[in-house]
């Protein structure tokens, strides 16, 4: 299966006024259409930067990264924001939702962007697959965490469901999607993050504390202090490259 | 229409609740509502007060001559298409068999008065009416206290001359009356057709012929270009600034006080929204990585938030432009019994300025911070952190005050008053980083509690406070410079008519009646100035040399001036060089701008020749004096005893009140010889004027004041969520409301006063530059402007801050941390 997601030799460093700090070393790795990857490690081990650099949210200092069959490194930040606009959804650990917006309106958001028409219909129906038929209307702060997560699911899952295949070219970034909710509503949320992800066909990746979470996804890589240390399943290795020397499958 | 197109509109509705927009909004409207209001009731008032201000001529140019003038001229002046009128004035003897009287006589054409109106009553019962011409031929009108001195009635005849007029009414108010203010006697109105029956006028008699023009601008400066180079000595051209130097003086100023308070709300508005674009951008960061994240590139980006600027902007300027042109409507309709005329309608013109005005300010200052935002980083929505730092903006620091400089110098199409300004904002924005570091390198925290609390939160945000001082000083710079530049104007109007200036005159009072005269006026309750005695003479030679032969000659050395003697200094002089009769005992001192005028200095020898007999004396001293103080002023005082073997005449004045008119007829029943001059009726005009001049000028202050408030609020609201956050924090640790409000308060009140001080030193260089440069007013330090500065400066920030944030105070702070979160 051609990979939905590669990175080659990945190095980022960023200047700070102690001199440059390296948040991420020599990192491979590849990821087919439709499989998950869980990357743990503790606060600071460079794993939200690294799902940064994956989504094309920035460039990394060196090394090549390709989304869905293109480089996005070769890219300048509107080229990026084009593959991402095309085929990347996000879900954040603080939901990300626009608060002078209601819930269909936020859902819209992606679809709005890129100027398409019937936008509303789709967002209500993504809206009604997680639940939240009732409450299109309602403003972020009228509603709960859970539910504001849902509608931030509904969102990814909106913005990547455009190309209307059965095998989407979408990929789903989560960063810790659990990490503002309770013990019932994360586990909630992760069931239908779990679920639209198999139905609609999409790639996963998710960046998480929680081993029980990262558990569920097809590969796991653990990182330490920017680089990756371990992968914890027998497809983790897949997922490897022969880069990362600490990496144990 | 595509949902994208929409998507700027309908994020500007809903960010409307967030209170920024609604506050650059605000600050747009005010901004485009003050300048629109300026510039249409500028305009209005400009041209209703030039209106005005003609009917002091009674024309828009006239030509004065003691002469007719060639018909040639008058044939130009109709085919220029321009109206005229003609009055020739004189002085004559009105009778009615046994009782004569000297009397001021005008006797005018068809048209007359081209502009503004006469008041008249058919009857002394009746009240005054205005009418817009004349008496018809073989009738005249009165003043009215010429009946009782003729024993006349309504309908009698008077002679005058060979003629014998009837008297149809009484003369209340002629537009013109302040041209020729040494004019003997109580006024009299005639038609200039029974002249020649009256055969008043003889060769040699002395008259003045005034040729009385109006039409349009073009034509009128057509016709005196032409005209220019064919008049004579005996000609002479006058135009308002001629005929009423104090009235257009008064108009001049009050016009670039106006264009000062546009600029200002020009200035302050600028701020406002640069402010309050700023906390918007800031407030935005998070929407835009958001945005960014779900493939959003900077590109539409920028359209959505130009998209929403375009459409605030638009709507904020049409909202100022009704508002403006409405106030300044309703501000005309209350002040219509100001106005002598109905002011004309306003051009265009003022509302593309307040359009200019909204667009300037709004891409001056709003689209840096918008073209930051355009350039935030998508990882932040992963970090978290919604810091949009201050990076140095080259756009911003260019576009804002470039963009404001430049309007501003549009607005008052004045560079004085853009470098006062600048001059003014130089040094505020200069001293706020200064001032920002004394303060947070203080030991003020030493004190411990609130004021630990306080100095910390500023060191936390020394940064961003730099630019807080300098928008509060602004603000306060703002309204402290136009309290007092207001201040300064209306006091110079006061000083110049004060409520009982002198408002008339009495001349050729003999020696022998001094005494009587004072008498008479003290036992009728009217104090007058000192009697001046006064010898007419005329200044032959100048150290030896004949006046004649001066290469540059003057006024003063063509006629007969008024000489005279005391050994008190008048009041309102002041001896500026040489000195006074008590240490020298001989010579003459010179009023100095006459002095400057003839190159005359201490110890030249001056001789004059009064009555064919020759006096010398040398220059002791060089004297300025008020010309404004409605007192007796002379160019030339000698030293006592030096011209008192010359038949002299007196001269005084003093102030009547209305209802003591008629103490004048006793005056000149008792003395017949004593000519009284009558000012009262254009002094009265005079005020009048200048009130309502003042009442503009204080209305536009307040509209001021409201936008130097809005720009207050603007700079609070810019800080106050990390205040909030803060707060609540410090209450959740169990820090007390009180100690968090003294903390607040003394937060902002010590930016409150350091904004105050540096807005008092910013005032005092702007009202330095102004009073040089734009007002011609002398400089006067201001010391109630340091003290107002700090104090308003405290009081104000820090009741606006406290206020903004005593939610944080107020409500518990698990809601607090949760609406900022």
């Amino acid at each position: 299966m051609p990979a939905m997601l590669k990175a080659e030799n990945i190095h980022h460093r960023v200047a700070t006024s102690e001199g440059p700090l390296t948040l991420l070393n020599n990192i491979s790795l590849q990821l087919a259409r439709g499989e998950s990857l869980a990357i743990t490690g503790a606060s600071g081990s460079g794993k939200s930067t690294l799902l940064g650099l994956l989504a094309g949210l920035d460039k990394p200092s060196d090394g090549r990264i390709w989304l869905a069959g293109e480089e996005i490194t070769a890219m300048d930040e509107e080229q990026r924001a084009a593959v991402r606009a095309r085929c990347v959804g996000f879900v954040f650990q603080t939901f990300q939702l626009l608060p002078g917006l209601t819930a269909l309106e936020n859902v819209m958001l992606p679809s709005e962007l890129r100027g398409e028409r019937g936008a509303d219909k789709r967002a209500a129906e993504f809206l009604s697959r997680v639940g939240l038929e009732h409450r299109l209307h309602h403003y972020p702060r009228q509603l709960s965490g859970g539910e504001q997560q849902r509608v931030a699911i509904a969102r990814a899952f909106c913005s990547i469901s455009n190309t209307g295949s059965e095998h989407s070219d979408g990929i789903l970034f989560a960063d810790e999607p659990t990490g503002s909710l309770d013990a019932g509503n994360g586990e909630k949320i992760i069931d239908l993050l779990f679920n639209l992800n198999a139905e609609s066909g999409t790639t996963l990746v998710l960046v998480t504390h929680e081993q029980r979470l990262a558990g569920r996804c097809q590969a796991h890589l653990r990182m330490v202090a920017g680089e990756i240390t371990a992968a914890d399943s027998a497809s983790s290795a897949d997922v490897l490259s022969s880069g990362n020397p600490g990496a144990t499958a | 229409m595509t949902r994208f197109t929409m998507l700027p509109l309908r994020l500007l509705a809903r960010d409307w609740r967030g209170g920024e927009l609604a506050l650059v909004a605000t600050a747009l409207v005010l901004a485009v509502a003050c300048v629109t209001a300026i510039a249409h009731f500028s305009d209005r008032l400009n041209r209703a007060m030039h209106i005005q201000s003609q009917t002091f001529l009674a024309a828009e140019r006239v030509i004065s001559s003691s002469r007719p003038v060639n018909a040639t001229w008058l044939d130009e002046a109709r085919k220029q298409g321009l109206q005229q009128a003609q009055t020739v004035q004189f002085a004559s003897m009105l009778s009615t068999g046994d009782q004569f009287q000297f009397a001021s006589v005008k006797a005018a054409s068809e048209g007359y008065p081209l502009v503004g109106h006469l008041e008249m009553r058919p009857n002394s019962a009746d009240s005054s009416r205005v009418v817009h011409g004349g008496p018809p031929s073989g009738e005249v009108w009165l003043e009215p206290r010429l009946l009782p001195l003729l024993g006349l009635a309504i309908g009698d005849r008077v002679q005058l001359g060979d003629s014998h007029l009837k008297v149809t009414g009484l003369l209340d108010y002629e537009p013109d009356s302040s041209n020729n203010l040494f004019s003997m006697g109580a006024r009299v109105l005639m038609n200039a057709a029974d002249l020649n029956a009256a055969n008043i006028i003889q060769p040699g008699s002395r008259v003045r012929y005034r040729y009385l023009f109006a039409g349009d601008d073009a034509a009128l400066d057509a016709y005196f270009k032409w005209l220019k180079p064919r008049l004579t000595d005996h000609q002479r051209v006058i135009d308002l600034r001629e005929g009423q130097p104090r009235v257009a003086s008064a108009l001049d100023r009050a016009e670039r006080f106006l264009f000062l308070a546009g600029s200002l709300a020009v200035l302050l508005a600028s701020v406002a929204v640069g402010l309050a674009a700023r906390r918007y951008s800031l407030r935005h960061t998070s929407y835009v990585a958001v945005m960014k994240s779900l493939g959003a590139g900077r590109g539409k980006v920028l359209r959505i938030y130009l998209g929403q600027l375009a459409a605030l902007t638009l709507l904020a300027t049409l909202a100022g432009l009704a508002i403006g042109t409405l106030v300044q409507a309703q501000a005309v309709a209350m002040m219509a019994d100001f106005f002598p005329v109905d002011p004309p309608p306003s051009h265009w013109q003022p509302l593309l300025v307040g359009a200019v005005t909204g667009f300037a300010c709004a891409l001056g200052f709003a689209l840096p911070p918008l073209f930051r935002l355009a350039r935030t980083d998508p990882m932040q929505t992963l970090r978290r952190d919604w810091s949009n730092p201050d990076r140095r903006e080259w756009l911003g620091l260019i576009l804002g005050p470039t963009s404001m400089l430049a309007l501003i110098w549009w607005l008052s199409g004045s560079l004085a008053i853009t470098l006062a300004l600048c001059t003014g904002m130089a040094l505020l924005v200069g001293g706020s980083a200064l001032v920002n570091q004394l303060l947070v390198r203080g030991r003020l925290s030493a004190l411990g509690g609130s004021w630990r609390i306080a100095i910390g939160s500023l060191q936390r945000r020394a940064a961003f406070n730099t630019l807080l001082i300098a928008a509060f000083g602004t603000g306060l710079l703002a309204m402290l410079a136009l309290v007092f530049a207001r201040t300064a104007l209306i006091d110079e109007w006061r000083m110049q008519l004060p409520e009982k200036a002198p408002n008339h005159f009495l001349v050729n009072v003999a020696p022998g009646d001094v005494e009587s005269l004072h008498q008479l006026l003290a036992d009728n309750g009217v104090t007058s100035t000192e009697f001046y005695p006064m010898v007419r003479g005329r200044l032959v030679a100048i150290n030896g040399t004949p006046a004649k032969e001066r290469k540059k000659q003057d006024g003063a050395l063509r006629r007969e001036l008024n000489l005279s003697w005391t050994d008190t200094l008048p009041a309102d002089n002041k001896i500026l060089e040489g000195a006074w009769w008590d240490k020298v005992d001989r010579g003459v001192s010179v009023e100095v701008e006459l002095a400057a005028r003839l190159n005359l200095k201490l110890g030249d020898l001056l001789r004059f020749s009064i009555g064919g007999l020759e006096v010398e004396a040398p220059i002791t001293s060089l004297r300025s004096l008020d010309w404004n103080s409605m007192r007796p002023n002379f160019y030339m005082i000698f030293a006592p005893g030096a011209l008192e073997d010359f038949p002299a005449t007196y001269i005084t004045s003093f102030y009547l009140p209305p209802e003591q008119k008629l103490l004048i007829n006793d005056l000149v029943r008792a003395y017949p010889s004593v000519t009284v001059i009558e000012l009262d009726r254009i002094i009265a005009r005079i005020r009048d004027t200048i009130d309502q001049v003042s009442l503009a000028i204080e209305s536009v202050m307040v509209l001021m004041l409201i936008a130097g408030v809005l720009v207050l609020i603007a700079g609070v609201r810019a800080s106050i969520a990390e205040r909030l956050q803060e707060a609540a924090i410090i209450r959740t640790l169990g820090g007390r409301r009180r100690l968090l409000l003294q903390s607040l308060l003394l937060e902002f009140g010590l930016l409150g006063v350091a904004a105050g001080l540096l807005a008092a030193a910013g005032a005092e260089a702007t009202l330095l530059v102004l009073a040089q440069r734009v007002f011609d007013l002398p400089f006067n330090l201001h010391p109630m402007l340091w003290i107002l500065g700090p104090l308003c400066g405290a009081l104000l920030v820090g009741i606006a801050g406290t206020l903004a944030c005593r939610s944080s105070v107020s409500q518990p702070p698990l809601k607090v941390l949760r609406e900022l979160a």
